[in-house]
């Protein structure tokens, strides 16, 4: 788009003939709706991010056989303060919506594109719109160092899932065992515990999904 | 303002109307916000397409039902019955095409004799293009009718999110009103088979040989 730049300035002068970008020549109307300032949630607060970088993103579209736009702006690793766990996250620039939200695992592999040293594809599935979408993605960068970097940490990150993963079995295993001991004792509190915990999760289900989701991620984010 | 088999959302929702001729991209446009595609193919929207569309800012989740109306003259349909009930408005034209600015007045009259007192933004979209027929300066329209001007690129993404944040500033009344993240929910574990990750790398490596639909393009925002 290097084309467009000289473009641009162009416009810039025509406008400040037109008047300011943003100045208001809209009539005055009344608002229709009253809102209240929330608290934001990111859904980011006990991650840190590894790398973050400005990209753009495109998803295999395989109907058609082509690569398709999914969105431009910055794209983070972000790693969970207490679990440990990586996952991908990209937002669109200014609207500041998810483009993608995937966990990097163990077998993930990312490869260059061939047409392009400035870009790289992997599988995933992502997350993005709240439902799990198998995709094949495509981010492009402004420069091959930044495809380098990138491509270096997503198998980096990979990697060191799958040492956390064999470690995790391995614990589970063992706690597995303790547990098996006194199972038995056990197992008859538990079922009366079950049925109370049924009856909590038919409530929380009567609630609207999207408070209830507010509600955990506040929990969370405390 | 949820339509038949569409749930209603527990959040404000509104209706906007995108009008325009035919070829000045609306459906490009809100497809771009839809799904981050940029459409190159010009199929004429026949009737009128909904499509819920969500943007979190600092006072919630709004959502704007985009009624991407047909432009084309043939393929119209029932405009008032598509207008009525609007809350606000996008009159789209191209600067590329000086016709689609002779028509705006056309448009927001018929707009405006269903619609009345409604916050609207007349967008020049394509402002990419380098042989522009609409200059800036000789959009004047917006000045005479008190509507919000701006020049958008669906192509470039320039000012794309503009007229839905002047839009949601002016239904809530709240000049400081702005987009903020939406929240990154937590991904499920997911468990590969080793048959399903080998079909996923072959496949993989297939798309990886297919070109970018914008190779030379170099700007990220």
């Amino acid at each position: 788009m290097a084309s467009i730049e000289p473009q641009h300035e162009h416009r810039e002068e025509e406008e400040a003939a037109a008047g300011a970008d943003d100045e208001d020549t809209g009539a005055q109307v009344a608002p229709i709706v009253r809102l209240e300032e929330v608290a934001v949630i990111t859904g980011e607060e006990d991650e840190d991010a590894i790398l973050d970088l400005k990209a753009k993103l495109y998803r295999f579209d395989k109907d058609g056989n082509q690569w398709k736009e999914r969105g431009a702006g910055t794209v983070k690793f972000l790693k969970h303060k207490e679990t440990g766990k990586v996952r991908l996250v990209m937002r669109q620039s200014k609207t500041l919506k998810i483009c993608v939200n995937h966990l990097v695992i163990p077998t993930m592999t990312v490869q260059e594109h061939a047409g392009s040293e400035k870009s790289c594809v992997w599988h995933a599935a992502d997350f993005a719109d709240g439902e799990l979408k198998d995709e094949f993605f495509c981010i492009r960068f402004a420069s091959i160092e930044n495809c380098k970097t990138f491509m270096e940490t997503f198998q980096e990150v990979a990697e060191s899932q799958k040492k956390k993963d064999e470690n995790e079995d391995a614990s589970n295993a063992a706690g597995l065992l303790e547990k098996l001991s006194v199972e038995d004792k056990k197992s008859e509190e538990k079922s009366v515990e079950k049925t109370e915990e049924k009856t909590k999760e038919d409530d929380v289900k009567d609630e609207k999904p999207s408070d209830n989701a507010e509600k955990r991620d506040e929990t969370a984010s405390d | 303002m949820a339509l038949p088999g569409q749930q209603a959302v527990d959040y404000p929702s509104f209706k906007l109307v995108i009008v325009g001729d035919g070829g000045t991209g609306k459906t490009t446009f809100v497809k771009r916000h839809l799904t981050g595609e940029f459409e190159k193919k010009y199929e004429p929207t026949i009737g009128v397409e909904v499509h819920p569309l969500d943007f979190f800012t600092n006072c919630g989740k709004i959502r704007f039902y985009c009624w991407d109306t047909a432009g084309q003259e043939k393929f119209g349909g029932l405009r008032d019955g598509y207008y009525i009930h609007g809350q606000c408005a996008i009159i789209m034209f191209d600067v590329t095409a000086r016709l689609t600015y002779k028509n705006v007045p056309t448009w927001h009259r018929d707009l405006c004799r269903v619609c009345e007192n409604i916050p609207i933004v007349l967008c020049g979209n394509k402002v990419d293009v380098k042989n522009r027929q609409v200059k800036a300066k000789q959009v004047t329209f917006h000045r005479k009718k008190n509507l919000q001007y701006y020049e958008i690129s669906a192509k470039s993404n320039y000012n794309f999110e503009k007229p839905f944040l002047y839009l949601a500033r002016k239904l809530a009344g709240d000049p400081n009103l702005h987009f903020v993240e939406s929240p990154a929910l937590a991904p499920p574990e997911v468990q590969i088979d080793l048959a399903a990750q080998q079909q996923h790398e072959a496949e993989l490596a297939a798309a990886a040989s297919q070109p970018l639909p914008d190779d030379d393009d170099e700007t990220f925002d």
